[in-house]
């Protein structure tokens, strides 16, 4: 079946939607074992590869990029409603 | 390797031959517009101001303004002034060098008719010489090639961005300049930018450009400063600043950075160089033309059409929805990455084959569209 999301980076722990996804679509990466969705998708946007738990580091490119701000799992959409940009990250 | 470009007396080369007419104080745009109108061959550069700003402010204004001027795809300028603004028209067009340049003022030439008439001449013989030249062989080594990008979205960091950072790596092996900019699209990454440079020094300097940028944002801002990124990103999917800034990074591709320049100053390396420049796109296309760049490689996610006057941009989209949503507006589609089981690799030979071709004359959407928005970093009061 054709790959509907992708993984940029081994370590990883989100994948970028192809196209957009319903609640109860299986998840389709390259080398990984297929997953269902728990909601709804746009296209472009981040799934949880893996359960993240509350204050959890989400990873992109092999670096965080935010992090939960409250339990996440695997097949849920992640964005604004469900992380927060790592305060650490913004101390020069 | 080479491409055929138009040879400069101060012996760079340029891939087009453009006769600017460029007001140094919006007061005199209308004499700008009627010559664009009577010879709609010359690139009209408009500045918004000119008058009414403070000592800093001014420094920009004219070392960008100028910094355009001299870049080699110009062959000639009209410098228009109204005869009592701030930045002088006549300090402008001395710091326009090695290229014929002329200088009008309203208020001397006889108001703004006369100096329409006396600037149409002008412009038919600058276009004259302009005609008559011809393209010369040139090494690659001498392209200066832009970076820039422009709404992002998710995508951008996986397909647009890292096919222009695989065909900057092809334009760097034989030589070439590229030129990383967009400061505020680096906040989170300075670490891993602080690896990348040449040297230690360059390293921390790097870092430094990256954390004061941050604290500017955060004295600005607050704590929403983590989400300083446009509605368009947050709706295709960005998360973060940091998210963002490292899929922005990726069209850098993987050479050491050479240099740290500031905004519209020319490198004086080869290879990959950074310029400070601020994320609103229409400014930094201003400092990397300022700073020499024959083209911009541009890349986007929702779709813009913006060029820039005098300097070629590629459009690059991420994905094949923009691509089908604005024809006519972009160059390559990356989306194809996704979606026709292409290689970064392989676009980014597209990239490099179609720039290669632009250098040589060929136009890009947005020459075609004659989308030319011009303006440059302000970041004064005005009085």
């Amino acid at each position: 079946m054709k790959t509907n999301a992708l993984r940029i980076n081994p370590t990883d722990n989100v994948v970028i939607a192809l196209q957009a996804l319903k609640k109860g679509d299986m998840v389709i990466l390259e080398n990984e074992k297929s997953f269902e969705m728990l909601e709804d998708i746009q296209a472009g946007h981040k799934i949880a590869l893996e359960n993240i738990a509350l204050s959890e580091k989400v990873y992109r490119y092999g670096e965080p990029i935010v992090e939960a701000t409250r339990i996440i799992n695997r097949g849920e959409w992640v964005h604004v409603h469900n992380t927060r940009p790592i305060p650490g990250d913004m101390t020069a | 390797m080479e491409f055929k470009g138009y040879q400069r007396e101060n012996s760079s080369y340029g891939i087009r031959n453009h006769v600017l007419v460029m007001c140094s104080v919006n007061c005199a745009s209308g004499v700008v517009r009627a010559i664009e109108r009577a010879l709609p061959e010359i690139v009209p550069v408009i500045n918004n101001y000119g008058c009414g700003s403070g000592g800093n402010d001014v420094t920009v204004m004219i070392r960008t303004l100028a910094g355009i001027a001299n870049n080699p795809n110009v062959a000639a300028v009209l410098v228009i002034g109204l005869g009592c603004e701030g930045l002088g028209a006549e300090r402008l067009a001395n710091s326009i060098k090695e290229k014929p340049v002329e200088c009008l003022l309203i208020q001397r030439d006889g108001g703004s008719a006369a100096t329409t008439k006396k600037g149409i001449e002008v412009g038919r013989h600058f276009l004259s010489l302009a005609r008559v030249q011809k393209r010369v062989p040139v090494p690659i080594a001498e392209l200066v090639l832009g970076l820039e990008c422009g709404g992002s979205d998710a995508f951008s960091g996986i397909t647009a961005n890292p096919a222009v950072g695989a065909a900057a790596d092809l334009f760097i092996k034989e030589g070439a300049t590229t030129i990383l900019a967009e400061t505020t699209e680096m906040i989170g990454t300075a670490h891993i930018l602080k690896r990348r440079a040449a040297t230690p020094g360059l390293g921390e300097q790097v870092e430094e450009l990256v954390n004061n940028q941050e604290k500017r944002v955060r004295q600005a801002l607050g704590e929403r400063a983590g989400m300083v990124i446009a509605p368009g990103n947050i709706e295709g999917g960005l998360s973060s600043i940091t998210e963002k800034s490292l899929g922005c990074i990726e069209k850098g591709g993987t050479t050491p950075i050479n240099e740290i320049v500031g905004y519209a100053y020319q490198p004086s390396k080869h290879g990959l160089v950074i310029m400070d420049t601020p994320g609103y796109d229409i400014d930094s296309m201003a400092g990397l033309a300022a700073g020499g760049a024959h083209a911009i490689l541009f890349t986007t996610g929702r779709g813009t059409p913006a060029g820039f006057p005098a300097v070629p941009v590629v459009k690059v989209c991420s994905n094949s929805t923009t691509f089908k949503n604005m024809p006519g507006d972009i160059d390559v589609n990356a989306g194809t990455i996704i979606d026709a089981d292409k290689s970064i690799e392989q676009v980014g030979q597209e990239i490099y084959e179609l720039t290669m071709r632009v250098a040589n004359g060929e136009l890009t959407c947005a020459e075609k569209n004659l989308s030319i928005p011009f303006n440059y970093l302000k970041q004064g009061p005005t009085f």
